[in-house]
């Protein structure tokens, strides 16, 4: 494996169906050897983009390279690339063995060598003594894992995998996390993961790529995504955030909430104008007259290893993750490091995001629930919109 | 005290269904011509039917080639038509196809019979042939209305499928055409086959739509017996119904059978 | 959007082709037998002449309607009772209950011709009783019966589909909630069964409406109803044009009558929340 080498290259990529741009000139380039994650909310085309990797859609405009070959036109089944799909779409008819033969049956691999590589996938798979079971009889983490093999035992450059763990339950899903992760560095291929799940992306990958709306908002090791945010959408999708609008006094000096801060950011105009994140766990609660800040307690909800405590300032809802107990009703005052404050430009996604007034659990319980069937439905909507067109297109000449 | 009535209610219709059924195996067992009344046991309509075998035989032998040829042409049409509408995306053009595909099931079988007779007829004028009307005519109506049923039946099993199949197929290395005859034909199969015999039994039964559709020299089974009355029915007639009846009754536990045991083994 | 379908479309093309020739032109072409006389130019004489068949048309509803009636009278216990039983039980009566629609239904109808008969069955019976013959068939009677000996298991079949599936945790959640066993049957079962009575109407309504055997055989010539009459158009008189007329009359009475059980399903289907 060589980091240094593109392996994938995708340049100014335009998806449109019926005049709605699914994705709009979206440019990623993937190296060799990476566990990159395309991550992002129902629609935001990152099934799309995988898509267009493995040939099954072709881009209205741009080109995909992959090791500076360029592959469009190129169908599916002549492409080095293997796909995990989110519901495995294994073959019913066959059992575990012959799924996993299936790519090299179709490429006329003689059979001895088949029947070595097959088996050799299944110990690497932990499925060695099910090789004559119907995989409808199999667990969902099972049925996984024989997705797995059928798709490495080809040994393919670049493996996409779609959402593979929506599907298992949540411990199992933790399992298979770690055991991708092992995979993808035991055999060093390229993994292209997709996922609506932010904690799955920042544990798993070495790049996360946030998508929203066709585009890519940022991309970046997990860390760097979690505390520089480019802008407010990021912030908000990973991880918990107070998001503000502030004024960029001048180099290192951000005025926010009626105080002015010292910071490490800088290169803004002096006076503009720019939001500002403070994550939840940065924030400390001191006494009132020790704080930077002065405000009452809302709320407060005990989390096993911190309180969720909920400070209203000038009527903003600050939420504020620590281990300390304040009680409802207390005046307490908040201390923020310079570290802990990130200064972003003013996007389009300014405004939308960051106050805690109509925050509850149960609400955002019900939203996560809600979303994810949402997320897989509109995923599943919007790649069969982009196929559609080329159909509706045809139809409508008949 | 409630289940009694339900089960008394039930045995009163399953009789009167299985009434007609009764009167005809009896009296294909009847010694004297008539089908009303009982003259003694006998095999002799069965002798009958297998020494005078040509009078049966012909329409027997028309209505197994129609049923088995029109059953294998829909299946292939039928089971092509509904990949295809199943992959079809535009809304209008799906519905238009369902609404055209429930036509044939929707209408009268008189109308369907009626309508197809007159294209032939409308047809034959043109290129002016004689007779409009003959086995290719019949063929092409059995063909017509066994499809919607193939559809019918395969349909499900695709909605049933995982929708990437074909597409993993060809993720590993298969041409579309070989992704859809190593997984997805596999996938639908059942499908396949319960249209298949949907789309034969129908074929063998129909009397109405061959009746408008088919020429002199081509008579199968229904029509011979609807013609046969207008001379008294014989209870050779009956005898031949039985043993269809019993032959029935054999594909049905056999299937039912083998049908439990998939069961069985699927637990 | 481009992508590479070009095989599923191909794939398509045998059946719009077959779909288009012997199903929709037909139909065209049953409309052009309509208004042309049999010269072939255009003329309204099919259309006026149809005001003779206004009381053949009256009487195959009628005839239609109460064979419709009594089958979903028949039926709807029927198929509950089957629900109800252990689900061995309920496969075996399935099979049971289709078994004579997999047999030549036109057999059958002799059958019961022969039953019916001045000279048969019952009649031979009922004169070694000393009774004197009844005048069974050639009955409207008859002919209705006949219509709900064939099609009666159309109606059996999507009722008893629709309530095997009723989950009984309904059923028992009604009876928590304080229904006996009329309101269970009136407020839970009869909506939830609703779409399979609205299929199994128009199963039994749509052959009974343009059957032309079951009234030759059991109305023994004397009743004549709609099938009849474009059979006798056809086939004894080669008036096509008619025949076709009747049919596309037919078909439009079937097309509104079907509307009207959409509307009154799809009325159902927002109140009952089915």
């Amino acid at each position: 494996m060589n980091h240094e080498k593109n392996i994938i290259e995708l340049k100014n990529i335009t998806v449109r169906f019926d005049g709605e741009t699914v994705l709009d000139n979206l440019n990623l380039t993937i190296r060799d050897g990476e566990f990159v994650t395309l991550l992002g909310s129902s629609g935001c085309g990152k099934t799309t983009t995988l898509r267009i990797i493995a040939g099954f859609l072709e881009p209205d405009e741009g080109e995909v390279f992959f090791d500076s070959k360029n592959m469009n036109g190129v169908p599916a089944h002549k492409r080095e690339v293997n796909t995990i799909f989110q519901r495995y779409a294994l073959f019913p008819h066959y059992n575990v063995y012959d799924n996993v033969a299936y790519g090299l049956k179709v490429r006329h691999v003689p059979k001895d060598e088949i029947r070595e590589r097959v088996m050799e996938m299944l110990r690497l798979v932990n499925l060695e003594g099910f090789a004559k079971r119907s995989v409808a009889k199999l667990s969902g983490g099972q049925q996984q894992r024989v997705a797995i093999a059928r798709a490495l035992v080809l040994k393919p450059k670049v493996l996409l995998l779609d959402e593979p763990l929506s599907a298992l339950d949540a411990k199992l899903r933790k399992d298979m996390q770690v055991e991708l992760r092992n995979i993808q560095q035991a055999t060093g291929i390229t993994f292209i993961f997709v996922t609506h799940d932010q904690e799955e992306a920042l544990s798993m990958s070495d790049t996360v790529v946030v998508m929203n709306e066709g585009r890519v908002q940022q991309i970046g090791a997990p860390e760097d995504i979690y505390n520089e945010p480019q802008n407010a959408f990021v912030a908000d999708f990973i991880g918990e955030s107070n998001i503000l609008d502030g004024i960029m006094k001048e180099d290192f000096t951000a005025q926010f909430s009626g105080h002015t801060f010292r910071c490490v950011d800088r290169g803004f105009a002096p006076g503009e104008a720019v939001d500002i994140v403070v994550r939840p766990e940065d924030v400390d609660i001191v006494k009132p007259e020790d704080g930077m800040l002065k405000g009452t307690v809302t709320s407060v909800t005990f989390l096993g290893v911190h309180y969720e405590i909920i400070v209203d300032i000038g009527g903003f809802k600050w939420m504020i993750q620590t281990t300390d107990y304040a009680g409802v009703g207390e005046t307490v005052g908040l201390s923020i490091d310079p570290d802990a404050i990130h200064v972003m430009k003013k996007s389009k996604y300014s405004g939308l995001y960051g106050d805690y007034s109509t925050f509850s659990d149960e609400m955002e319980e019900m939203n996560q629930m809600s979303e994810e069937l949402a997320e897989e439905y509109a995923e599943e909507l919007a790649a069969e919109r982009t196929e559609e067109a080329g159909d509706g297109a045809e139809e409508a000449g008949k | 005290m409630k289940k009694v009535l339900g089960n008394i209610f039930m045995a009163i219709i399953y009789f009167i269904l299985y009434l007609p059924l009764i009167v005809m195996l009896i009296f294909s067992f009847n010694a004297g011509r008539s089908t009303s009344v009982f003259k003694g046991f006998s095999f002799k309509w069965y002798a009958e039917l297998f020494t005078n075998s040509a009078e049966v035989g012909v329409p027997v032998r028309n209505t197994l080639i129609l049923a088995v040829l029109s059953a294998v042409i829909a299946t292939v049409i039928g089971t092509a038509a509904a990949v295809y509408i199943y992959y079809v995306r535009s809304k209008a053009w799906k519905n238009t196809l369902n609404t055209v595909t429930n036509i044939p099931m929707m209408n009268p079988d008189i109308v369907t019979g009626v309508s197809l007779m007159l294209l032939f007829v409308f047809v034959g004028r043109l290129v002016g042939a004689l007779n409009s009307l003959n086995f290719f005519t019949l063929l092409i109506a059995h063909i017509t209305f066994n499809i919607p049923y193939v559809i019918l039946n395969v349909l499900p099993k695709l909605n049933q499928t995982d929708p990437h199949l074909a597409e993993a197929a060809q993720d590993l290395g298969s041409t579309p055409t070989e992704a859809f005859f190593r997984v997805v034909l596999p996938a639908i199969m059942s499908g396949v086959t319960s249209g298949f015999m949907m789309a034969f039994t129908l074929s063998l039964d129909d009397f109405v739509i061959s009746y408008y559709t088919t020429g002199t020299d081509f008579q199968t089974l229904p029509l011979f017996v609807f013609n046969m009355v207008k001379k008294p029915v014989r209870p050779h007639i009956y005898a031949l119904y039985s043993i269809i009846f019993l032959l029935v009754l054999v594909v049905l536990l056999f299937t039912n059978i083998s049908g439990m045991k998939e069961k069985r083994e699927k637990h | 959007m481009k992508n590479r379908t070009f095989l599923r479309r191909i794939i398509g093309a045998p059946y719009v082709l077959w779909a288009a020739i012997f199903i929709v032109i037909p139909l065209l072409i049953v409309v052009y037998y309509s208004f042309t006389g049999p010269d072939g130019s255009f003329t309204l004489d099919n259309m006026k002449n149809l005001s003779d068949y206004g009381q053949i048309f009256k009487i195959s509803i009628l005839y239609s309607i109460a064979a419709t009636v009594i089958s979903l009278i028949l039926a709807y216990p029927f198929a509950y009772v089957m629900s109800r039983k252990k689900e061995k039980t309920q496969q075996i009566m399935m099979v049971l209950v289709m078994l004579p629609m997999w047999m030549s239904l036109l057999i059958l109808t002799y059958s019961w011709m022969n039953i019916l008969e001045r000279q048969g069955i019952i009649n031979t019976l009922l004169g070694k009783l000393g009774h004197a013959p009844l005048n069974l068939i050639g009955t409207p009677a008859a002919v209705i019966f006949g219509m709900v000996y064939n099609y009666i298991p159309y109606m059996i079949l999507p009722i008893y589909s629709v309530m095997s599936k009723i989950d009984p945790s309904v059923l028992e959640a009604a009876e928590d909630l304080g229904s006996g066993s009329f309101s269970k049957l009136y407020r839970v079962i009869l909506p939830l069964s609703m779409p399979g009575v609205v299929s199994g109407i128009t199963m039994v309504f749509v052959p009974s409406v343009s059957t032309f055997y079951i009234s030759q055989k059991l109305g023994d010539g004397k009743i004549l109803l709609v099938g009849d009459v474009i059979e006798r158009q056809i086939q004894a008189q080669n008036n096509y044009n008619m025949g076709a007329a009747l049919s596309l009359v037919l078909m439009v009475l079937i097309v509104l009558s079907l509307a009207l059980m959409k509307l009154f399903a799809g009325e159902s289907d927002e109140n009952l929340y089915v």
